[in-house]
């Protein structure tokens, strides 16, 4: 069975069309959700959790129809939302623990499940402590914990990494690997930052403007969107020229060029070519596409 | 991904899949419920959330204390009094439905949490009444338990055997339970239902502070300058003189001729009605607020 079905799936608010007749099939693991700020994402996740209807076409998850079969659906995720939904003067024990009841856990299930997963999360002695005085990352592994502690089949993370410092993010993109990989529990992952999820996800689906981009496997996507950046100590035009005229897509000044990246027999013909023409060889990358690039979206983004 | 967990792998930390049992809505909302009366008294929270809390609990108790010990010392248990008890407490009793209410109410959506609950198996309709819920039980708490005790006092300090007392007394029990029930489901639907709409916590204790004083001073004009049955039926908009009514109904007491309830001369369930038909208006307000929340 599929985990996410969208059949046409659109949302048009009153200026906006937030997702166009989106249609897609995916199944288990973990999936990266990207697309520039204001693409559509939140409004996906959204439809997925019933919390907004869609304008027409339908959505499904595990087989369930998120629109008639609304509470089963939600019984069966958990959420990470974009912005806080932390109260202040809880401790994250309590917290999460009374989550896990809301969820439908018995009482001594949701304490022990609290414990387990605030330790997942990496929340120690703090976790007795008031959420008030919690640092952005604390709370992001408490908003992870508390998605976790019903055991749920699908896992909805809204820019989980927002806010937080470099390290934060690979300690957070971590969790959410080992989460999806360990645990065996699904995980839809949404970031504006493509370079960031792709290496934890197995799945990409990338929308713009509310219109599905791509939707398969990373590697794939990867193959589409990746360069070599090929930087000589000196210029040679003729290494240019040659690299053209054995049909790769080379653009950039004479001593740093970006190659497309095919396949892997780029590397070969990059490095034969270079001893060939003796060029100086300084440096080869690769290197990415950005995602406002791709989309022609300027929204100021960058990520390498 | 099953098949990445098979027995023993090296990389299972002890994560535990969850097959048991799994309540529905009714163990979602009754939770809630409990975990929101916690928080009306600031249980399992800062200890400046339970300031007003205490502080409110502690009026509410005090007569009821001042009561039993005069009637001790003095041996007249005919000086307690239920009836008139919720008027001496009511304006504290108002006073914490508008500094709970936002309490147990507005910071779910102040600080996102709402969106949380509402991801969960739970209807926005049955958020609210879960929140309904927890705010009666926590008006209950504090009007019924000072009359029970003043119940129990009469009883076993009455002169004659506390069975003789008791049968004297237990005629009392219905209308304690109903004026207490009545006041708290009017007042938490008033503090709900103003607290729903607003974005802050502070907006919405003004809110139900406004209109526990707005509302009897605009009564108190309307009726000054109003005349015949707009004169008399405006008596039902004024908190006090509303639950005055209400309580008279109850206790079957005879208004006095002179008072503004006297003179409305209104039928006594009129009260009754009243205080019905502004809750049910209240407890709308605040489940098509949470109905709209999610389709």
């Amino acid at each position: 069975m599929p985990l996410l079905t969208a059949s046409n799936l659109t949302k048009r608010y009153p200026s906006v069309v937030a997702l166009d007749s989106l249609t897609l099939e995916v199944e288990p693991g973990i999936i990266g959700f990207v697309g520039a700020n204001g693409a559509g994402k939140s409004t996906f996740i959204r439809v997925l959790l019933g919390l907004t209807p869609p304008t027409s076409g339908s959505a499904s998850v595990l087989g369930l129809d998120v629109r008639t079969e609304r509470m089963q659906v939600r019984a069966l995720i958990g959420y990470l939302p974009e912005n806080d939904c932390l109260p202040v003067d809880v401790s994250a024990t309590d917290f999460v623990t009374h989550m896990g009841q809301i969820s439908g856990l018995p009482h001594t299930v949701a304490r022990e499940r609290a414990a387990e997963m605030l330790r997942h999360v990496g929340l120690h002695e703090e976790r007795y402590r008031l959420m008030g005085g919690y640092s952005t990352g604390m709370k992001q592994r408490v908003k992870l914990a508390q998605s976790l502690v019903h055991d749920p089949k699908l896992l909805l993370l809204d820019e989980p990494t927002n806010g937080l410092d470099p390290e934060g993010r690979e300690e957070m993109l971590g969790l959410i690997e080992r989460t999806g990989r360990e645990f065996g529990i699904a995980v839809l992952v949404t970031s504006h930052l493509l370079g960031e999820i792709e290496r934890v996800c197995d799945t990409l689906i990338a929308i713009d403007a509310g219109k599905l981009h791509y939707a398969g496997p990373v590697a794939a996507f990867t193959k589409q969107t990746a360069y070599l950046r090929v930087e000589l100590d000196d210029d040679v035009p003729a290494f240019a020229q040659r690299l053209q005229s054995a049909g790769l897509e080379v653009t950039g000044s004479a001593h740093e060029l970006r190659v497309a990246l095919r396949d892997d027999a780029v590397y070969d013909l990059v490095r034969d070519t270079a001893a060939e023409l003796e060029a100086p060889l300084a440096r080869m990358e690769v290197l990415r596409h950005r995602l406002d690039e791709l989309f022609r979206a300027p929204t100021g983004l960058s990520n390498g | 991904m099953a098949d990445t967990r098979a027995a023993g792998t090296i990389y299972d930390l002890g994560y535990q899949r969850y097959d048991g049992i799994r309540f529905g809505r009714g163990h979602a909302v009754w939770k809630l419920l409990q975990y929101s009366y916690r928080c009306a008294f600031g249980l399992g929270r800062s200890p400046r959330a339970r300031l007003a809390p205490v502080v409110v609990c502690a009026v509410a108790f005090l007569p009821a204390a001042g009561q039993i010990a005069v009637a001790r010392l003095t041996g007249r248990t005919e000086l307690i009094n239920y009836g008139m008890y919720l008027q001496f407490t009511a304006f504290f009793v108002a006073l914490f439905s508008a500094a709970q209410a936002p309490e147990i109410i507005v910071q779910d959506r102040q600080y996102g949490v709402l969106s949380l609950y509402l991801s969960r198996p739970l209807r926005g309709t049955d958020y609210a009444w879960a929140k309904l819920g927890a705010m009666v039980l926590a008006m209950l708490t504090i009007t019924l338990t000072p009359q029970l005790m003043l119940f129990i006092a009469k009883v076993f300090l009455a002169p004659e055997s506390p069975w003789t007392a008791f049968k004297a007394e237990y005629g009392k029990l219905l209308p304690i339970l109903g004026g207490t029930l009545g006041t708290s489901v009017y007042m938490a639907s008033i503090g709900l239902a103003i607290s729903s709409v607003s974005s802050r916590r502070s907006f919405a204790q003004a809110g139900v502070i406004a209109f526990f004083l707005l509302m009897p001073a605009a009564t108190t004009l309307f009726h000054g300058i109003a005349t015949g049955d707009a004169k008399r039926y405006s008596v039902l908009a004024h908190p006090v003189w509303l639950l005055t009514g209400f309580m008279n109904w109850l206790f079957d007491i005879e208004a006095k001729r002179r008072s503004v309830i006297g003179r409305a001369d209104l039928a006594p369930s009129a009260y009754l009605w009243a205080v019905l038909a502004i809750s049910a208006f209240f407890v709308t307000v605040l489940l098509v607020r949470y109905r709209r929340s999610e389709p």
